[in-house]
């Protein structure tokens, strides 16, 4: 019953082999000779960019990062080597502060991608107010952080909230609640505020993703005798992957950074309970002004970030679908 | 027959209920703001909040036109640097999204048409160089930026977005350049075009929903940002929306009512682009930001 996607119909890479060819016979003719320098001159603006813009600041962020460097004594400015990693890595708030980027991360991406996927699918089927639908998840994407921040900490007010209000309306609540008071709570309510920011992208872009499988699959499918869940799981599903992979890599990304929203909502508290790695290298930096420390703080969230972007691309060549 | 009529109907009658349940959860929480926005102080604060006819007022954004009037005793000052900082936010997003047009097209073209020594590691930076976490960066930038007194400088603060915006404009404009087929381009050079002459008549013209598409997500992320923005600007020459908003948030004295409306006006600028473009957005994003 497995439809087989792959000998039927070739999925649309950037260049069919007949292009790659002719590319191959254009090397030859007008653009021989000059090609390189010619595309590190079109290049030479983004390079100087990069380099100056993320190069520098790594480098440099490295190199304070191997320094006792605090603002609050900045005549001290000494070589210490690893020997801020290590105060990080022994300090127990930096474990506190990982699960807690673990949990968020996991919980949002895990609600984003399947409310994502969910949406993009609903509105892939034609139905009266569908054109309207697609136009209303447009206001979630167009939101910054920094209102929607506002706009959740309003809705989870402990005297005057929507949500205390309506909890109490349907009864399910006797009293109105703190809800950000509230560790759990807390770092509940913040998922929800960032999912519901971020959702809106996820299902932009597994809409496009939907519009581009070709009917003709699903007509095939439903020749072979397959009920709908097997078209999803066969078809579908299998469009979807690197579409899905995208909207991981992006979504995993926005979620360990998420740096707006818990400076509005939460701050990261109460205590300790929505201090994330973000947010605590933010309070190490700018709060504490400890810049070596800070650094080493925002060097770690680098590495797990680009170690996970690693993975993830690992995932895109082992399919064999990175195509540049 | 008929039984597969009702069935259908069932079925339309299910979906409409899905674009309900999601149209719902879109709208109750930003709904709260927008009506917070046009309620008086008072309504909003009794418990539960009277809504109503009677509580209706477009006072709130009077306010921010007319900061120094009565209305304004609580709060004014937010109210008074809400529409500069949306200005500031207009110019440094326009800024930032010119910017990576300019850049994001030339490299774009270079990863689609030609291959040369270096490519794919040249892309895999540009890729990579998006992961590096913004908090990462901005304690460098902010020295840096230090040092050349350029703080407080919307330009200053446009090239810094860029980090955020070209690897993923790049990527595009790789992408749809890619879509395009070639032989456009080898008519004009046949013709006798320069590459420039090329660009401009013919690419550029038949590449416009792409090149669209990129300048507003980069828009969109330079609006957005509120990381860059706090730290590398100081007074309301160049503060944009996002700080300005953050700044009701910590300040308690002022009215919600008036932050609300600061919110919706902060939002108003993208949601308007974004209302005006959503087919360039999303055939954008279909033929350039995704494969198949």
């Amino acid at each position: 019953m497995k439809v087989s996607i792959e000998g039927q119909f070739q999925r649309p890479g950037p260049l069919a082999p007949e292009a790659d060819a002719l590319l191959v016979m254009h090397r030859r003719t007008w653009i021989s000779r000059r090609t390189t320098p010619f595309a590190y001159l079109l290049n030479a603006p983004s390079i100087l960019v990069i380099v100056l813009l993320v190069g520098y600041p790594i480098c440099y962020s490295i190199w304070v990062s191997l320094h006792r460097y605090d603002l609050r004594r900045p005549r001290i400015f000494r070589l210490v080597w690893l020997q801020n990693y290590f105060d990080i890595l022994a300090d127990p708030d930096f474990w506190t502060a990982l699960r807690i980027t673990v949990v968020f991360t996991v919980i949002a991406v895990i609600i984003i991608v399947s409310v994502g996927l969910a949406v993009a699918l609903l509105l892939n089927r034609r139905f009266p107010g569908c054109g309207f639908v697609r136009t209303v998840i447009l206001i979630p994407w167009a939101i910054p952080p920094v209102v929607n921040g506002l706009m959740w900490q309003w809705i989870y007010d402990p005297k005057i909230g929507a949500l205390n209000a309506l909890l109490r309306w349907l009864g399910i609540i006797d009293h109105y609640q703190g809800w950000l008071a509230v560790p759990t709570y807390a770092l509940g309510g913040l998922i929800v505020a960032h999912t519901w920011n971020e959702f809106a992208l996820a299902a932009i872009l597994f809409l496009g993703a939907l519009q581009r499988v070709p009917a003709e699959l699903y007509d095939a499918g439903r020749v072979d005798g397959c009920r709908s869940w097997q078209l999803f799981l066969h078809i579908t599903l299998p469009w979807l992957a690197q579409a899905l992979l995208i909207v991981l890599i992006l979504e995993t990304m926005l979620a360990v950074r998420a740096f707006d929203i818990i400076y509005v909502l939460t701050a990261g508290g109460p205590g300790t309970s929505t201090t994330t790695l973000t947010w605590a290298t933010y309070l190490t930096t700018f709060e504490n002004l400890d810049f070596g420390h800070g650094s080493a703080y925002a060097y770690i969230v680098t590495l797990i970030t680009l170690g996970l972007s690693v993975i993830y691309f690992r995932i895109l060549y082992g399919r064999g679908e990175f195509e540049a | 027959m008929r039984a597969a009529r009702v069935q259908r109907r069932i079925h339309t009658v299910m979906l409409m209920g899905g674009g309900l349940l999601v149209t719902m959860y879109v709208l109750a929480p930003f709904s709260w703001l927008v009506l917070t926005s046009f309620m008086h102080e008072s309504d909003v604060l009794s418990v539960p909040p009277r809504i109503g006819w009677d509580s209706f007022t477009i006072g709130n954004y009077l306010t921010f036109i007319h900061a120094s009037g009565v209305e304004a005793v609580v709060g004014s000052r937010a109210a008074e640097n809400t529409l500069p900082g949306i200005f500031n936010s207009l110019v440094a997003a326009t800024a930032t999204a010119a910017l990576n047009l300019i850049l994001g097209t030339l490299a774009g073209y270079s990863f689609a048409r030609l291959r040369f020594p270096g490519r794919m590691p040249l892309l895999l930076m540009y890729l990579g160089s998006r992961m590096v976490p913004g908090i990462a960066l901005i304690v460098p930038l902010y020295l840096t930026i230090r040092t050349f007194h350029l703080l407080d400088n919307l330009a200053a603060l446009a090239i810094t977005y860029l980090t955020l915006t070209l690897p993923f404009t790049i990527w595009l404009m790789k992408n749809y350049f890619q879509g395009i087929a070639r032989s456009l381009e080898e008519a004009a050079m046949v013709d006798g075009c320069t590459w420039t002459q090329m660009l401009w008549k013919i690419l550029i013209p038949v590449a416009a929903p792409g090149l669209a598409a990129a300048a507003i997500f980069a828009f969109m992320t330079a609006w957005n940002d509120y990381l860059f923005a706090v730290i590398l600007t100081t007074t309301m020459a160049s503060k944009t929306a996002p700080v300005v908003v953050a700044g009701f948030v910590t300040d308690v004295t002022t009215a919600r009512t008036l932050m609300a409306t600061g919110g919706v006006l902060a939002v108003l600028p993208p949601l308007l682009l974004a209302l005006m473009c959503q087919r360039l957005i999303v055939q954008g994003l279909t033929s350039g930001g995704v494969k198949g």
